[in-house]
């Protein structure tokens, strides 16, 4: 009965949106103090392989991984974000796009810790792991009418739902606490922004942090679900996706990140052929976002008319959003 | 209000482009419906199954997903023809990208409904895809990964490509005592995965043979300028170099490395071994040596007949991609033959079973493992063309 | 061997040099980093192997096709790409880098797919010769690349310094409306700048695809993140900075590999970025304006 509903195919692909939601949002966070980041895929990898290599040569519980590797993406985000700040705009956006190559480079050639181009393979499978947890009770998946393979698939997507939920509960009073009205001061004109009185230093590293924490979940999360981790996987190419997921959804709103993310992940897979072409739409996609809508699709004008239009109706999830 | 109207419009042309970008792209599912598969389940003597294909077809690597798809194609006609086995082919791209390799084999094992996979193209997606099959109960062959410890993935896991491992010792021999080599240098892409389980092999025959290793030089993918290396390659002088290299990379190292004078035979891995080599590197080509199941040139009737079918249909020369899918299909086609019934179980105890197997590759068989068993020839390239290595 | 190395490090010097030029010319006026140039240069590498291995044609004819497609390209990036940007008042300053970050990734697999992936021969002729003196070979090539760069860093110098529209060009980069308000076609002197620097590029590419005979679709990306870290490392808009970083890149690559690092060899323009701009992120040469 369950298990006719349940098709790993589709939890798979919702596993991947979960993750790709959580990569823009570290996008969408540092650009809401006016910082453009390309490190996300240097980030990533940090997180990654942090928890591959432990989880695999230590034998430490998948938790404890993922939470070293999101821990040192941070530590490392504190230590690019401060001497970045000397560097606005532009010049930053080229600093974290050099950092990310030379975590590539650096994996690429610590053969002897990452095996170089090969990869990390046989990193415990979150699902699985799961599994084996839940069997030492005496638990069999039968039980619910799934297969173990369905049980597996299903918890991955269980529990990255779980934490996007969080994460976006995060973030969307953030944006409206103390720290978020100051991000957005310091988007808005980072002089004024300091003479307010708001530390300029303090909450754009704060954010660049933030940004970088999120990256290197997402990668310990990534490791975990895929099983197995290349360098490939953290290229230049990754970060200008991560980069159209925010800035296509919209950069602005938390539900832009969410929007982008889910629309172009599932793109290529209802349309697969255009995966031909998907890295081209990209290209366009940025270059006619920038010029009619840099925003983004989903903007904070949208979110009011849409609010207003449902008024008294859904107030739940549309209020938050309001500034 | 007008940038919105102009923004909407705009957006409208995108998505034309999408989808007429979606319309001009090859249709991805290849059946051989017309002459009918419907004979049910009851007449016996036909098996049908579903097979899915997952191929790196977009992108960088696209040459690679076309020469498979194409091998897969012709086999499949073939056999179809041939009656025993009616095989559809499911055919998904993976754009090389690990992740939508493993949406591609899910969308294959748990939507459509197959019996064995072929594929992964790149043994980065194949190490992700391979233990979700096994975990289904799904056997899936490798036509094209060469790295280590991919059969030992799972039980269901097979491949017909034959790995570095048993390659490159080959060739390095051969050419050592060919010019009774004392010294090698090594030459290797570090940044791919093909190429640096290449240089693994290469590292440790050139040990076992106790070769001296001069230098170790790398290189990267996009980069086109390898004289820094080369000239300490030539400055080091050795008897050999052992280059991992793909072929593309690999031509341009020869044509840059013989400019330099660098006269030395180079020894290469799998991913160096096609024709293109000769036709990007000319006369720079001579003096490659490669150990390989697959030989175009080869007197082997079937061979032949093979070469001509593919030149014919699809306009160009088959290369050692195209040759293990075709074998592949045919290996899983025997399989399924002898389960006699499209159920995984079966098919993976017949696959299993494989001995002695004459494909255009030669004589294979499997191991307790899933991995193939073979001899490889050893070619070099003499005069722009490739011989076999005495 | 030291000769030779040095050599080859002069040749990739000279060409990162040759990118680095068509950055820095766009930024001195602009502002901005065009993050496609990268990939103008491989399409001006690929003119080379159309023209001369796939239809046989002359040299020349290569580099006179390489220097009108690529410039069409400028052009058009600059109308399709920048020009809106500069319309909408919503726009902020990242705007320019994601749109040409857009454009470069389109270019990037537009290559991919119609010249097809991997490494593209070229045909040099006659620039494929060499001679010797003493123990050191050098290659007809290798010189040429070195006296195109040097000449067009002179060339371009001299046009900035001492001709009309080099002054219009410079005073348009000090300030736009300014320069707009004296009577130059800004308009047009930054549409003219973007071809320019498009044209250099596409020469230098097909210098490139005929230095080391290979040309494929990713190369730009490559040789395009060096360009930036050499006018980080130069100084952004100075022509100067752009040359010497160029050398000092290339010689440096040499030197790593040289030394028995060569897996490390594309990170050292990272690394470089990264340390100049802590240091002195104005470079080496750093003034605003060209």
């Amino acid at each position: 009965m369950l298990g006719e509903f349940i098709n790993p195919y589709y939890l798979q692909v919702a596993s991947f949106i979960l993750i790709n939601i959580i990569l823009a949002l570290s996008i969408y966070i540092t650009l809401a103090s006016g910082q453009l980041s390309l490190g996300s895929a240097g980030f990533m990898a940090i997180g990654a392989y942090t928890t591959a290599l432990l989880t695999t040569n230590f034998e430490v519980s998948i938790i404890v991984g993922i939470i070293a590797g999101t821990l040192l993406a941070g530590i490392l985000g504190i230590i690019i974000g401060i001497p970045s700040l000397r560097l606005t705009g532009v010049f930053l956006a080229i600093a974290t796009l050099g950092f990310g190559e030379i975590v590539r480079v650096v994996l690429i050639n610590t053969e002897e810790i990452t095996r170089g181009a090969i990869g990390i393979s046989g990193i415990p499978q979150l699902g699985k792991e799961i599994l084996t947890f839940f069997e030492g009770f005496g638990f069999d998946p039968n039980n619910l009418g799934l297969t173990p393979n369905q049980f597996v698939f299903s918890a991955i997507f269980l529990v990255l739902l779980i934490i996007d939920i969080l994460l976006i509960w995060f973030f969307l009073r953030q944006k409206n606490s103390r720290v978020g009205r100051a991000y957005s001061a310091i988007n808005m004109d980072e002089d004024a922004a300091a003479t307010m009185g708001i530390n300029v230093t303090y909450y754009k590293v704060l954010s660049f942090t933030q940004g970088a924490i999120l990256a290197g979940f997402a990668g310990a999360l990534y490791a975990h679900v895929l099983s197995y981790i290349s360098p490939a996987d953290f290229s230049y190419h990754k970060a200008v996706e991560i980069l159209v997921f925010s800035v296509f959804g919209g950069s602005e709103v938390v539900v832009g990140a969410i929007f982008g993310a889910s629309f172009l992940t599932l793109l290529p897979e209802i349309l697969r052929s255009i995966s031909d072409y998907r890295f081209m739409i990209y290209g366009v996609l940025l270059v006619v976002m920038m010029a009619y809508r840099p925003q983004g699709i989903i903007d904070e004008r949208m979110l009011r008319w849409v609010k207003k239009r449902f008024k008294g109706g859904k107030k739940d999830g549309t209020k938050r959003e309001e500034n | 209000m007008k940038n919105t109207k102009k923004f909407i419009l705009t957006m409208i042309a995108v998505m034309a482009m999408v989808v007429l970008a979606a319309c001009g792209g090859n249709s991805s599912s290849s059946s051989d419906n017309d002459n009918g598969n419907n004979n049910g389940g009851g007449s016996g003597e036909t098996v049908s199954a579903n097979i899915g294909v997952v191929s790196f077809m977009t992108g960088s690597g696209a040459a690679y997903g076309e020469a498979i798809t194409n091998g897969l194609k012709l086999a499949q006609e073939e056999l179809n023809e041939a009656g025993d086995v009616n095989i559809e082919l499911l055919i998904e791209d993976s754009a090389g990208e690990a992740d939508q390799a493993l949406s591609a084999a899910q969308k294959l094992m748990n939507s459509e409904d197959i019996v064995g996979l072929i594929g992964p193209t790149l043994s980065t997606e194949f190490e992700v895809v391979a233990p979700v099959a096994d975990q289904n109960g799904i056997p899936i062959l490798g036509t094209s990964v060469t790295a280590e410890g991919i059969p030992q993935i799972g039980d269901y896991v097979f491949r017909d490509s034959i790995p570095e491992t048993l390659a490159i010792p080959a060739s390095v021999e051969k050419a050592a005592d060919e010019v009774d080599a004392k010294t090698v240098a090594l030459l290797y892409g570090n940044d791919d995965v093909f190429t640096k389980a290449g240089y693994d092999a290469m590292k440790a025959a050139a040990e076992e043979l106790d070769l001296e290793v001069v230098t170790t030089e790398t290189f990267q993918q996009g980069q086109s300028d390898y004289k820094a290396q080369l000239s300490k390659i030539k400055q080091a002088d050795p008897d050999l170099v052992l280059a991992s290299a793909l072929y593309n990379e690999g031509a341009v190292l020869m044509k840059q490395a013989r400019s330099m004078g660098i006269d030395v035979p180079f020894v290469g891995g799998n991913g160096f071994n096609s024709p293109q080599v000769i036709e990007i590197a000319g006369d720079d080509a001579d003096g490659l040596v490669v150990a390989t199941p697959w030989f175009t040139d080869s007197d082997d009737e079937r061979v032949q007949a093979f070469v001509e079918k593919y030149t014919e249909e699809f306009g160009k020369a088959p290369d050692q991609f195209a040759a293990q899918a075709y074998d592949g299909l045919y290996i899983m086609a025997d399989a399924l033959k002898r389960a006699g019934d499209a159920d995984s179980e079966k098919l993976r105890e017949a696959l299993l079973e494989t001995q002695d197997f004459e494909g255009i590759l030669g004589t294979m068989s499997f191991d307790e493992e899933g991995d193939i068993v073979m001899d490889p020839i050893v070619l070099t390239i003499k005069d722009g063309k490739f011989v076999e290595m005495e | 061997m030291f000769l030779e190395q040095l050599i080859n490090g002069l040749t990739t010097g000279s060409i990162y040099a040759m990118v680095a030029l068509g950055y820095t010319l766009v930024f001195g006026v602009l502002g901005i980093i065009n993050m496609a140039h990268g990939e103008i240069f491989m399409f001006g590498a690929f003119m080379g192997v159309v023209i001369t291995t796939t239809f046989g044609l002359p040299l020349w004819l290569a580099f006179l096709v390489a220097a009108i497609v690529t410039g069409i390209m400028g052009y058009l990036l600059e109308l399709l790409a920048l020009r809106p940007l500069r319309k909408s008042s919503e726009s902020s300053h990242l705007a320019p880098l994601i749109s040409t970050i857009g454009v470069s990734i389109f270019l990037e697999n537009a290559a991919d797919q119609y010249f097809g992936s991997g490494n593209h021969p070229v045909e040099s002729g006659w620039l494929d010769t060499s001679f010797t003196i003493g123990s050191v070979t050098i290659y007809t090539v290798q010189l040429v690349i070195f006296f195109i760069a040097i000449a067009l860093m002179i060339g371009l110098s001299y046009w900035l310094l001492k001709t009309k529209g080099g002054k219009a060009l410079r005073a348009t980069a000090e300030d736009l409306d300014t320069a707009s308000l004296l009577g130059v076609n800004t308009k047009r002197m930054i549409t003219a700048t973007v071809v320019l620097a498009s044209v250099i590029g596409g020469i230098a590419g097909i210098l490139v695809g005929m230095a080391f005979s290979s040309v494929n679709p990713q190369m730009g990306l490559a040789i395009g993140l060096k360009g930036l870290a050499i006018i980080i490392l130069g100084g952004m808009g100075s022509v100067k900075g752009a040359v010497v970083g160029g050398m000092i890149l290339g010689l440096s690559e040499t030197v790593i590999v040289a030394i028995g690092l060569s897996g490390y060899r594309d990170a050292i323009a990272f690394v470089m970025i990264i340390i100049i701009l802590l240091l002195r992120p104005q470079g080496l040469f750093g003034k605003k304006t060209a």
